[in-house]
């Protein structure tokens, strides 16, 4: 209604630069941003001296609203300002510091912009002349006249349009030079993936406490917004035409490819190093294991074993946790992922996880008639249920996820009614088979639902998945000849050799040999962190390889290290 | 209808494509090992997987929630085939309404509507559907209204290469007028109001020309030709109909047909037609289905007619008829065979040929002593007239079953035997594996075609919501009111 009456005066308020009038009652525009009133006024004349000329009107003609007038001129790169906004602002108030969004990110953009050469330089690749150079006459002709959309094109337009199926043209100014690059790799374009990837860099810079499966998790249950990004540009940014192509989103990506973006993007921005992960952030392994023993039900004393482990692997120095793009080889740890490889090294120690070893030491230690002492075989009945119902809840939510937005993109004005007559008829079944089963769809679920970083609950109150056994003691030494030893001595591992980076991953092929308790780990963790089976278990390799190297290092200095444990490790 | 041009270029035309797009492309419920998926084909998939589990498992009421996330997949825009989804779409859709309790009829026609216009690829199969839905609720008016619109819809190439389904609804177009026409006839006997006379006899010219125009084209036309021929006997021009049942009948276009000749048959009947035109048009039903209950009348009719051909054409026709397994305790079927036997003109030879080709099937399949014993005993009238059949077939049943004779009673509790069951289900005759004497195999094939006939009827009859079809050789075969036979 307010548009209307403003009548598309789009001057920005003089004191804020928004462009966001209402109309008082007394026909006042004021600034609905900051209230501020202005003295421009409504203008009704016209219409009572028409009225008054000629007594007889046929029609009050409703002021044309052009798309012309309340569509600007906008760039990709700015598009790609408003998603990160909104993933900020959206991180923020789940309670991520401010300094996150109004530092970090910032500069991050910034000079990802800058050294991309897009903006913020003094010589910056025009992306537009860039690409009347390149493509061909006709396009660029199309593309520079009607880089934005109007509704009413010229016929000059539709004629050159009619012959492409996609449609030269765009919202955006540059948008066909974006996707048209030939090498989108050398000019480092931003892609939806990457913006993720830059969020994470920023989190980590802030070294806050959401891992990078964490976030994939807030992006996939909407707590972060990813999808139907484009709900959430202004109004007078439209999109259209190629534009879908870049801001179009039909997967989440998975957690390696945005691990690998960022990695990238920390190059390509040349960040220096980054701050410490030392023990009182969040990411290093010591609190985020204690996180994942909490979340798989584990018993607390199952942390000093842990801690030896990290000890021993050498992983919880600083300098092998921080992650520095400046050196020659940058490695970014997945903190997540490497906290549950060394649980999993843990358990592997202490119960061997050969689908024997584990349930016959169980036996004993219930023989023992203590009650409140750990046992695998409990462990396991109590986890394996709940851990079926969140996958099958997962799979549930994953079938009923929403993923079309209710603005649909056009691609092309030819297709335009197609497009908007498809939502049509969505919309039509939907609100049909919704009444018939009061269900309402899983988009709306997920959005109310509060965020927990926890999977389950475990405890005794209500709703929880399942009774809590954190206070069980371990049992799973004995004392021989004054000396604390393991009730198991062996250790098995597979090969440890490193391939070479061409080879993909052998998990799928050694997969069915592997003791199906291991694997059942390796599948309760990989849900926990939203990862593939052969990620966690590349990780796993990656901690018995730290092992192996302190190992070899101790036995060629011939300094034999005070070592409670024997580890003879087996090839299988 | 203001998306024409892109409706017409993104569609590719033709059902008989979408039939065969299905067969190369399904709809992939198992993940891909190949290529990349997206997330949201991935959601799709689970979940057309998930509603897919739901309607076997009859959970109507899960598999329409988790349709609900489904409709999604319309959106689509990487699908080449979008025809298939809505196709899809459609049909479950349909289904699950069915089935769910609350589904009210607003919601069915609401759905047809939108289906039919979101791909309009379908549009004269769905029509239909709805149509049939709108008769099975006994809505006729307002499905003769659904089907007239859709009989006048236009849409460029895609009118056209739905031509099979504008056939159809032309011909329930008029099957419908037929349809009020008899009820109008038959609850307003003798009017003499002017205005619904007229009415009615609009109604009668309306069907009469589309009914004849549609069944003068090569198919299967049960119900239209049997309302038409029952307005040509209203109206007494028995002559055309006799035209029109013959041209059904005998026209070598037309897809064979048995009970072309049946309503031939009954029509010449009605009329009191000559035996010789009644024999003729049995004897072609005889060639196709020998398992017919007409045969009956037709061994009857022959035996009227005292010739010695005849006689032997009777013989042959009863002991065709025995052989199917659903005609071996028909005691009227025995009787008809005694009386043949029994004739004073029987000669001799004819039948001792018949019987020695017969012979070696007829006692495994009649005459087994397991088969005595029990008929023996729970149908002796039965069991009586076989023996006199047998009698006169110059065999003696004694030689072979002395010991056991039909008052043995030891084996009365076991009384379950195969041959008493498979005498409901009616296929083709029990064979010994032994007899494989020459006629053995054409006589199967005339099975197998009868048999597989006859379970293609009781199937369609039997079909809550009626489709098309189209048979083996392509031709159409509308059914959904195809009358007992």
């Amino acid at each position: 209604m307010d548009e209307y009456l403003t009548d598309g005066y789009s001057e920005p308020c003089a004191q804020c630069a928004a462009v966001d009038w209402g109309v008082s009652n007394e026909g006042q525009f004021f600034c609905k941003n900051c209230y501020n009133v202005t003295e421009k006024m409504r203008e009704v004349t016209d219409e009572f001296t028409l009225y008054i000329k000629n007594s007889r009107i046929s029609r009050i003609a409703k002021p044309m609203k052009t798309e012309k007038k309340c569509a600007r001129e906008w760039m990709v790169c700015e598009g790609f300002q408003v998603v990160l906004k909104c993933q900020a602002d959206a991180l923020v108030s789940l309670g991520v510091c401010l300094q996150f969004k109004t530092e970090v990110l910032w500069n991050f953009w910034t000079r990802y912009l800058q050294n991309t050469r897009q903006a913020f330089v003094s010589n910056p690749i025009s992306t537009v002349d860039q690409n009347s150079e390149s493509e061909s006459e006709t396009e660029s002709v199309v593309c520079s006249e009607y880089s934005f959309w109007n509704g009413a094109p010229s016929e000059a337009g539709e004629v050159k349009d009619s012959g492409s199926s996609t449609g030269g043209r765009s919202g955006s100014l540059d948008a066909l030079s974006y996707s048209h690059r030939v090498d989108r790799k050398t000019y480092n374009v931003m892609t939806m993936p990457r913006t993720l990837a830059l969020c994470y860099l920023a989190l980590l810079w802030v070294r806050e406490a959401i891992t990078l499966a964490d976030l994939l998790r807030l992006v996939k249950e909407r707590h972060v917004p990813y999808l139907n990004i484009h709900d959430n540009f202004p109004e007078d940014m439209k999109l259209f035409g190629r534009d879908s192509l870049i801001f179009r989103v039909d997967s989440i990506p998975s957690y390696s490819t945005v691990h690998k973006e960022a990695v990238d993007l920390a190059q390509v921005m040349k960040l220096p190093a980054f701050p410490m992960v030392s023990q009182d952030c969040l990411l290093h392994p010591i609190p985020l294991t204690v996180r994942y023993l909490l979340e798989s039900n584990l018993p607390d004393g199952l942390l000093v074993w842990v801690h030896k482990v990290i000890d021993e692997a050498s992983m919880g120095d600083d300098s092998f946790l921080t992650f520095d793009p400046v050196k020659q080889k940058p490695a970014l740890v997945c903190y997540d992922i490497q906290a549950a490889a060394v649980i999993i090294v843990t358990m592997k120690l202490l119960f061997k996880l050969d689908d024997r070893v584990e349930w016959t030491s169980s036996g004993k230690a219930a023989s023992e008639k203590k009650k409140k002492v750990f046992n695998v075989e409990r462990w396991y009945k109590v986890m394996q249920p709940a851990f079926e119902r969140a996958r099958q809840k997962m799979e549930r939510e994953e079938a009923r996820q929403l993923w079309k937005s209710h603005k649909p993109f056009i691609t092309s004005l030819k297709d335009k009614s197609l497009v908007f007559k498809k939502r049509r008829v969505v919309n039509h079944l939907q609100h049909r088979f919704q009444k018939l089963t009061d269900s309402t769809p899983e988009q709306q679920c997920f959005t109310t639902t509060a965020f927990s970083s926890f999977h389950f609950h475990w405890g005794k109150e209500q709703g929880s998945d399942g009774p809590s056994l954190h206070q069980h003691r371990l049992h799973c030494t004995f004392k021989k000849k004054g000396v604390k030893r393991l009730t198991n001595r062996k250790y098995w591992h597979t090969v440890l050799s490193v391939c070479p980076p061409t080879c993909s991953n052998h998990f799928s092929e050694i997969e069915a040999s592997l003791p199906r308790m291991y694997v059942w780990l390796l599948d309760l963790f990989s849900f926990l962190l939203g990862v593939s089976q052969a990620q966690v278990h590349k990780e796993v390799l990656n901690v018995e390889r730290c092992l192996m190297e302190r190992e070899l290092l101790s036995v060629s200095k011939e300094t034999p290290s005070p070592k409670k444990r024997t580890k003879k490790p087996r090839k299988i | 209808m203001d998306d024409i041009e892109a409706e017409l270029k993104i569609d590719s035309p033709g059902n008989e494509t979408t039939n065969q797009e299905i067969i190369k492309n399904p709809l992939h419920i198992e993940a891909p090992s190949k290529y990349y998926e997206t997330g949201f084909h991935r959601s799709s998939r689970k979940c057309l997987k998930v509603i897919r589990d739901a309607m076997l498992h009859h959970n109507w009421q899960k598999a329409a929630e988790y349709f609900t996330s489904y409709i999604q997949t319309l959106e689509d825009t990487t699908v080449t085939s979008a025809h298939l989804t809505r196709d899809v779409i459609w049909r479950l859709g349909a289904e699950i309404l069915h089935h769910l309790a609350n589904a009210s009829i607003d919601d069915f026609n609401a759905v047809y509507e939108i289906m039919k216009h979101a791909g309009v690829s379908n549009y004269a199969k769905i029509c239909l559907e709805h149509a049939f839905h709108l008769l099975l609720n006994g809505q006729s008016d307002e499905a003769k209204r659904q089907l007239s619109s859709a009989s006048h819809w236009r849409y460029g190439k895609l009118t056209d290469a739905q031509s099979l389904e504008m056939k159809l609804i032309h011909a329930y177009c008029g099957f419908l007028d037929y349809f009020i026409w008899s009820n109008k006839i038959s609850t307003t006997p003798e009017t003499e109001d002017v205005s619904s006379l007229q009415e009615i006899s609009m109604y009668f010219r309306q069907a009469s020309v589309t009914l004849q125009e549609i069944i003068t084209r090569p198919g299967i036309w049960d119900p239209f030709v049997l309302s038409y021929i029952t307005m040509l006997e209203h109206n007494n021009s028995l002559d055309e109909a006799l035209k029109v049942l013959q041209n059904y009948a005998y026209n070598k276009d037309f897809p064979s047909n048995p009970n072309a000749h049946v309503y031939l048959y009954q029509f010449l009947k009605r009329h009191n037609a000559p035996q010789s035109a009644l024999i003729s048009s049995l004897r072609i039903l005889h060639s196709a289905v020998p398992s017919h209950k007409l045969m009956l009348e037709f061994c009857s009719l022959l035996l009227k007619k005292h010739q010695d051909t005849a006689l032997k054409e009777a013989l042959c026709a009863c002991m065709d008829l025995l052989e199917f397994s659903s005609w071996k305790c028909d005691r009227d079927a025995w009787k008809c065979l005694l009386k043949i036997l029994q004739r004073p003109k029987n000669e001799h030879n004819m039948v001792k040929e018949e019987w020695a080709v017969r012979r070696s099937l007829w006692m495994a399949f009649h005459f087994r002593p397991y088969i005595i014993k029990t008929e023996s005993q729970k149908d002796v009238r039965l069991w009586r007239i076989k023996e006199r059949v047998l009698k006169l077939l110059g065999e003696d049943l004694h030689i072979e079953d002395t010991r056991k004779s039909p008052s043995g009673q030891r084996d009365r509790h076991h009384n379950a035997s195969e041959d008493n069951v498979d005498g409901d289900s009616r296929r083709g005759p029990a064979r010994n594996s032994n007899s494989s004497f020459k006629r053995d195999e054409s006589k199967a094939a005339r099975e197998g075609n009868a048999a597989g006939l006859r379970d293609r009827l009781t199937d369609f009859t039997h079909r809550k919501r009626p489709i098309n079809t189209l048979n083996s050789t392509g031709q159409l075969v509308p059914v959904g009111f195809i009358p007992d036979v």
